[in-house]
């Protein structure tokens, strides 16, 4: 038979083609055709896992405590784990002193675990090794420098086991000594406390207790030692109790406008020279209310109002034990005078604890100066670096630099071929907190696990593991956490007997507590009061005062790379992707300065050059200037590109101007000169004020009174929030099951924007670059609006600062729902507005007639093509298209989340079960979440509360965002 | 008959000058489309062509990249896009007002210009029509759900028939179906002529093919007669319809300076407005370059001139009405958006508006202004701009400053903008000078029957 038609096709090949043959030729032709027309997405096969690990379901989140790894102050965390994959750090309810938030840097770490610019294995002199190859050479090597100077630098660990790990290190290598130090340095407050109570410790701040609160340039809202707990502890002072109402008072001197200065009751701009002289006559007028010795200071001169230092002193006084003066500068004598204010109102132990201090800084200046000054000598053999940049992070880091190829061992553990490692011989590719074991100890007596969510992405090792193979002693990072804790934690702690139910317990809820002994009570000693006295000087004719700061999205610099933390804007200056001088306006109106303006800084023979930025609030004749930049270019990372793939005529690319500021951290004084280019800056808010520059209307969505007013008509701001603009002319939706609502209290908000990055982390958001946000096309679904008092063209000098997160206010009567012509936006049966991705075609109707203007458009295919990064995607939340539309739905995918779990477990939802990422993370909990039809839900209490009103509400648009009016402790 | 017939002599200049025969008016009408151009359409071509196509390569770029090559903006989100497709809808609607409503008025003198007019309707509607399309997230998309006869394929969801975008999408299909119509319905008659007065078999193949099999009988004619009278009763409540629902587009919205219950009026009378500023533009250039003096007679444009004038009026009263209501509102959006045009950063758009819509018309007070052609033409381009940035202002004034103040923002528009209006311009000429080369530009058969009148008279009394 096959024969036989083999013998047919052969006939048919000799005659040529049938006609049967030709149409089926065509046939297949254009079946073939037809279905290269017919293009799918490429195909993926799923395989099962053929041993499942217990407990785990694909698809299915698994959720794990952990600890931030994102600065010293290590947060609570909890992380969440889908199909093998970290994809979201939260806070840690159960974490004692975090109390369940996380800040955007802390949040944005999860992206830093899947950045591709890591470094993927140990290298020798840039070569890739085997670790087994790097540990025997670099073992060697140690040996053979044995008896000359080895110096290991590190930045504060407040880690026990890794410490631990260093002690054995140091243990095998006696010759090695180590150097603490701290970019983001709380040396001065560390000595102070020295002079003041032979103590180099730390006092741990507990603002919750403050009923008064005076600041003196410490950010403790913003990057101060630890403010998530700072903020939590703060906020709770900031509500005005019911009755006869009543709230914390807080005064800020400052020499810039910082997240806390904008937050406090009175803010008053000073210059960095007058600090002292401020923080004295704060003293001395103390001391005279208290009617105690008057501390001999010295003169002093401040341009502060003496009504404001009076005011300053007036409710320190009247909250004897319950008062809280900060400082965060590092003027010893500065601190000096804060201690005796602290001391003298009998506030330690009450609001600063110092007999079980704050272990999260430790550093000092001194002793990493004397390094750097032996390493310029060329008096170091060798230098191992854990997780330390100082060649960026350090003011003398470009002379270590060179000192560095000079020495004759440098060794580095880091995670990306940084500053610092790039000068060392020897580079350990370190893994990030996620992929390795750990604990943290930020407080005597509060120990925090550090677990592993995934395996190492890379040929990468925790600094723990190195040490110890350096050490001798090879062991896993899990036996030798696991092992610190059996001889070190579990016999200090009584809640459990047994060692493994213990380690369980403790690896379950994150968090252990044990009682630390405390160190001996101290008390102040006036002896460190003789000889304090103002060490900066003023600034001459020309010169300018100079303030660098850590900023709130970058912090000390670390987490330069993240573009998350690139594109979050400045919460007060709303600036995202780049540093810049603030001017204030009257300087930058004398020098001829517009924003945007290229400007140099000068000092000594250092200079740095960045565009000028113009900030009302800041003093005359200072300046300031972030630190945490000058690490990227526009080339080093992607997503300030985002769209050049896919060109198809050249896209603006805007150049990244930044500048390393450390090497002008210890500099007082600067000239500046005014360049010519000017390179306007990524604002992600172009319009400052609440009323409109021509008739001067104050526009309601921000509304805030004094707590004097609010005691007299506690009704919300002023107007009835009621809504009274008719019922519309479509039926009314009813929302017979749940009705999801959110509170905001505007007196909690700090702004601090780790909303903004929960947002982003949980619902895909693209970053969209540096050229994007100058054309206002940032992405973000909640955003942190930002308003001063006064208007464009009656701006005062010094105006209050007001904050309000913005999102997706899902109108009952929305505006947005009726215009869209594919019904691609519609209301559900639960109050949320809801956007339809698949049927979206971009017309962007929606957009224009939001008044909230809280709805982003996929103006282009953001770049997805880093794959390493895309392991950050959530799979509950799809990754939207270019032309369409996208905003704010509640986190649907986790109400829904909770939905399912209680049907299936046939019982009601809690009220605060369903959190949306922006509440979850949030530091104060001003945001409150939940079914207004529940009415003993908290979400429907606050709807009736005596602040209550609703933005726009005259609109008629019927929003479910419940704002809380915000109430200053200001007279009226 | 014959008294009427004098007394309009006496009392009305001829609608036709130089005493043609009927013979004369179609070879003076089909002449442009048998001898070779004048050097002037060449060029003219040559610009309209190279205009269309920079549009096009910068569509494409719109496409293959995405709508983010455009200025919008997170605030701004409709631009030049929008501000395109009102204007040309705008003005399509002097063609369709002078082609039936004024057919139904029984303006005899609208015959020399209304096949141009119509043919400018059908252009103009046809470069409206690209823009939502073009301005849309998802092109590919949007066809596929804007017309409802698809998605029940796709799911239970229909289209939203409360937004106005729909309502648009019914308005300007109805308006360009129509309007096609009711060109070729009166083109068939002068494609029979053609199609006899051509020389070549190619030729009039084709025009005899397009024609219809157009006999000439009396049936025929008298069904055209009943078919063009039927059209331009549908026609007529089209002129008014379709800026209406295109003025629901912002009078539907709540944005301050949109929400406005004056919107379909003024709108409507914008569009005569600027439509009839654009026939002037036409007619005086093609008058001019293509020989048409002895049909379109300064009469013509001396009458334009005057709807011209009315129109502005309209309009300027609009903006005072809209103005003060604002004021009278006492809604500080509401005032803050009139003053923010008038002060703010767009306050150039604003004054320049006026300039053009208001002030410019007012030379038309003068008959000596109206019977001068480069007078007309020079006032008609200041009112084409002025029409243009009018529903600029409207749609980016409006929303670059709304409610929340900390979402402001500017609008600018990229190249890629302008190359959306440059080669809108250039689609619409280049389409109007292959129209003036391959059709009659004139209607021949309504002139001739304009004609026959006024000839009738003279053989009476000779």
């Amino acid at each position: 038979m096959s024969s036989l038609k083999e013998k047919k096709i052969e006939t048919a090949l000799k005659t040529g083609l049938t006609r049967g043959d030709f149409l089926k030729t065509m046939g297949v032709g254009l079946a073939a055709l037809g279905g290269a027309c017919d293009w799918r997405w490429p195909h993926a096969k799923a395989v099962p896992e053929i041993d499942r690990p217990e407990g785990v379901t694909p698809g299915v989140a698994r959720w794990q405590a952990s600890t931030c790894g994102g600065c010293s102050a290590s947060c609570g965390a909890l992380v969440k784990i889908r199909d093998g994959r970290p994809i979201k750090m939260e806070g840690l309810k159960k974490h004692p002193l975090s109390q369940g938030g996380l800040c955007a840097r802390g949040q944005a770490t999860l992206l830093d675990l899947y950045d591709s610019g890591r470094l993927k294995d140990p290298l020798i002199n840039g070569k890739k090794v085997s670790w087994a190859d790097w540990d025997k050479t670099l073992s060697a090597k140690i040996k053979s420098l044995s008896g000359k100077a080895v110096r290991l630098v590190t930045q504060t660990l407040p880690n026990p086991s890794l410490n631990a790990a260093i002690a054995e290190f140091l243990n095998a290598h006696p010759s090695v000594k180590h150097i603490v130090y701290d970019p983001i340095s709380s040396s001065s407050i560390l000595d102070a406390h020295q002079k003041t109570h032979g103590k180099r410790v730390l006092p741990h701040y507990q603002f919750s207790k403050a009923k008064a609160i005076v600041g003196f340039d410490a950010d403790f809202l913003g990057t101060w030692i630890s403010p998530v707990e700072f903020a939590s502890d703060w906020a709770k002072g900031r509500v005005p109790t019911s009755g006869s109402p009543k709230m914390s008072r807080h005064i800020h001197f400052e020499p810039r406008v910082s997240l806390t200065g904008s937050n406090a009751d009175l803010r008053v701009p000073i210059k960095p020279s007058e600090e002292y002289s401020t923080v004295a006559s704060v003293a001395i007028r103390l001391a005279r209310i208290l009617g105690t010795a008057v501390p001999h200071v010295g003169e002093v001169s401040t341009t502060a109002s003496s009504e404001s230092l009076d005011q300053a002193a007036q409710i320190l006084a009247e909250h004897k034990k319950e008062s809280l003066v900060v400082s965060g500068s590092s003027d010893l004598s500065v601190q000096i005078l804060v201690n005796w204010m602290n001391s003298v109102l009998g506030n330690y132990g009450s609001t600063l604890d110092i007999q079980k201090p704050s272990l999260v800084r430790s550093g000092s200046e001194t002793a990493m100066d004397e390094f750097v000054k032996e390493a310029v000598a060329g008096k170091i053999a060798g230098v191992i670096f854990i997780e330390a940049n100082p060649v960026y992070d350090h003011p003398l880091g470009e002379k270590l630099a060179k000192a560095l190829s000079k020495i004759d061992l440098t060794v580095s553990l880091a995670n990306r071929l940084d500053e610092t490692a790039s000068h060392a011989s020897f580079v350990a590719a370190d893994s990030h907190p996620l992929e390795s074991w750990g604990d943290a100890e930020p407080v005597p007596g509060v120990i925090t696990i550090v677990q592993p969510a995934i395996r190492p992405l890379f040929n990468s090792r925790p600094a723990m593991e190195t040490l110890l193979a350096l050490a001798g002693k090879t062991q896993s990072a899990y036996d030798f956490v696991r092992g610190y804790w059996k001889s070190h934690v579990f016999p200090k702690q009584k809640s459990s007997h047994n060692f493994d139910h213990f380690w369980d317990e403790s690896l379950e809820s994150g968090v252990a507590s044990y009682e630390a002994p405390s160190l001996p009570h101290s008390s102040f000693s006036s002896v460190a009061l003789a000889g304090i006295k103002n060490s900066r000087s003023k600034a001459k004719e020309g010169e300018f005062e100079f303030v660098s700061y850590a900023p709130i999205n970058l912090y000390d610099g670390h987490q330069a790379f993240n573009p998350w933390l690139e594109e979050l804007p400045d919460p007060v200056t709303r600036v995202s992707w780049e540093n810049y001088v603030q001017f204030s306006p009257t300087d930058a109106k004398r020098l001829g300065i517009i924003e945007g303006r290229m400007v140099r800084v000068t000092s000594g023979k250092q200079s740095f050059e960045i565009p000028a930025q113009i900030q009302l609030g800041m003093p005359e004749g200072v300046v300031a200037a972030a630190l945490g930049y000058g690490r990227i270019t526009a080339d080093d990372i992607a997503a300030n590109y985002p769209i050049t793939k896919i060109k198809f005529f050249p896209i603006e690319i805007a150049k990244l101007h930044t500048a390393n500021v450390y090497p002008f951290l210890n500099s007082s004084l600067v000239s500046i000169a005014a360049g010519e280019e000017i390179h306007p800056l990524a604002k992600i808010q172009s319009y400052d004020f609440q009323r409109d520059p021509y008739l001067q209307d104050k526009r309601h969505a921000l509304r805030e009174e004094t707590l004097e007013e609010y005691a007299k008509n506690a009704s919300g701001g002023g107007t009835s929030s009621g809504s009274n603009s008719g019922d519309g002319l479509w039926d009314k939706h009813e929302y017979p099951g749940h009705k999801w609502a959110m509170s905001v209290d505007l007196n909690r908000c700090s702004g601090c924007a780790a909303c903004v990055i929960a947002c982003q982390a949980e619902n895909n958001i693209p970053t969209v670059g540096k050229s994007e946000v100058r054309k206002s096309r940032d992405m973000y679904w909640i955003r942190i609006d930002r308003y001063y008092s006064g208007s464009e063209t009656n701006a005062p000098e010094n105006p209050t600062v007001a904050f309000q997160p913005m999102t997706c206010q899902q109108c009952d009567n929305a505006p947005c729902e009726t215009v869209c012509p594919v019904a691609a936006t519609t209301h559900s049966s639960e109050g949320i507005n809801m956007q339809t991705y698949n049927r979206c075609v971009g017309t962007r109707y929606c957009e224009n007639n939001c008044p909230y203007k809280v709805r982003r458009f996929n103006w282009f295919d953001y770049d997805r093509d880093d794959a390493v990064q895309d392991l950050v995607l959530n799979p509950d939340v799809t990754v939207r298209q270019r032309g369409v539309m996208e905003k704010c739905n509640f986190c649907y995918q986790r109400i829904r989340d909770v939905e399912i779990t209680s049907q299936i477990e046939n019982r009601k939802i809690h009220d605060g079960e369903v959190q949306p990422a922006c509440v979850q993370s949030c530091p104060t909990q001003a945001l409150v979440f939940g079914d207004i039809n529940d009415s003993n839900s908290q979400v429907a209490s606050k709807a009736v509360s005596t602040r209550v009103y609703r933005a726009l509400d005259d609109l008629g648009v019927k929003p479910s965002i419940y704002y809380q009016t915000k109430v200053r402790n200001v007279k009226s | 008959m014959t008294t009427a017939t004098a007394s309009s002599e006496i009392l009305r200049p001829p609608l036709v000058e130089g005493g043609k025969t009927y013979g004369q008016i179609t070879d003076d009408i089909c002449a442009p489309m048998e001898k070779r151009p004048p050097l002037g359409w060449f060029v003219a071509f040559t610009v309209a062509g190279l205009a269309l196509l920079w549009g096009v390569i910068m569509v494409t770029d719109l496409i293959w990249t995405g709508v983010g090559t455009w200025g919008l903006n997170k605030t701004v989100s409709w631009g030049f896009a929008i501000t395109d497709f009102v204007f040309w809808v705008g003005i399509g609607h002097a063609g369709t007002l002078i082609s039936a409503i004024l057919l139904l008025f029984r303006q005899k003198w609208r015959t020399a210009i209304n096949r141009s007019a119509e043919a400018m309707t059908i252009f103009a509607v046809m470069c409206a029509g690209l823009n939502p399309l073009l301005h849309m997230g998802r092109i590919w998309r949007g066809l596929y759900w804007l017309f409802p006869y698809y998605p029940n394929t796709m799911g239970p969801l229909f289209v939203n028939f409360r937004s106005p975008l729909l309502w648009d999408v019914f308005a300007v299909s109805t308006y360009l179906t129509i309007s096609l119509l009711f060109w070729y319905m009166g083109l068939l008659p002068d494609l029979a002529t053609a199609a006899a007065h051509a020389k070549g078999a190619i030729r009039r193949f084709i025009f005899r093919t397009l024609s219809l099999g157009w006999s000439g009988s009396a049936r025929t004619w008298r069904n055209h007669e009943k078919a063009s009278l039927l059209l331009a009763g549908l026609a007529t409540p089209l002129v008014l319809s379709v800026h209406t629902v295109v003025s629901m587009d912002f009078a539907c919205a709540i944005v301050p300076g949109w929400h406005s219950t004056i919107f379909p009026p003024f709108f409507v009378a914008g569009a005569i407005f600027s439509g009839f500023a654009m026939v002037l533009t036409l007619l005086t250039l093609s008058r001019e370059f293509l020989g048409f003096k002895d049909y379109i007679t300064l009469k013509h444009i001396d009458a334009m001139a005057k709807v011209t004038l009315l129109t502005s009026m309209i309009v300027s009263m609009a903006y005072l009405t809209e103005t003060l209501i604002g004021w009278y509102s006492a809604n500080t959006f509401e005032r803050f958006y009139f003053i923010n045009a008038a002060t703010g950063p767009y306050r150039y758009c604003y004054w320049t508006q006026m300039l053009c819509n208001v002030v410019a018309p007012q030379f038309f007070w003068f008959k000596k202004f109206r019977r001068s052609p480069v007078v007309a033409f020079i006032i008609s381009i200041f009112i084409n701009i002025g029409m243009w940035l009018e529903r600029f202002n409207i749609i980016v004034i409006g929303l670059h400053r709304d409610f929340l103040t900390s979402s402001w923002t500017m609008y600018h528009p990229t190249y890629v903008d302008w190359g959306l209006l440059i080669g809108l311009f250039g689609l619409f000429f280049t389409c109007f000078l292959l129209f003036s080369r391959s059709l009659p530009m004139i209607a021949m058969s309504e002139i001739k029957h304009v004609l026959s009148s006024e000839k009738h008279g003279e053989k009476q009394h000779a």
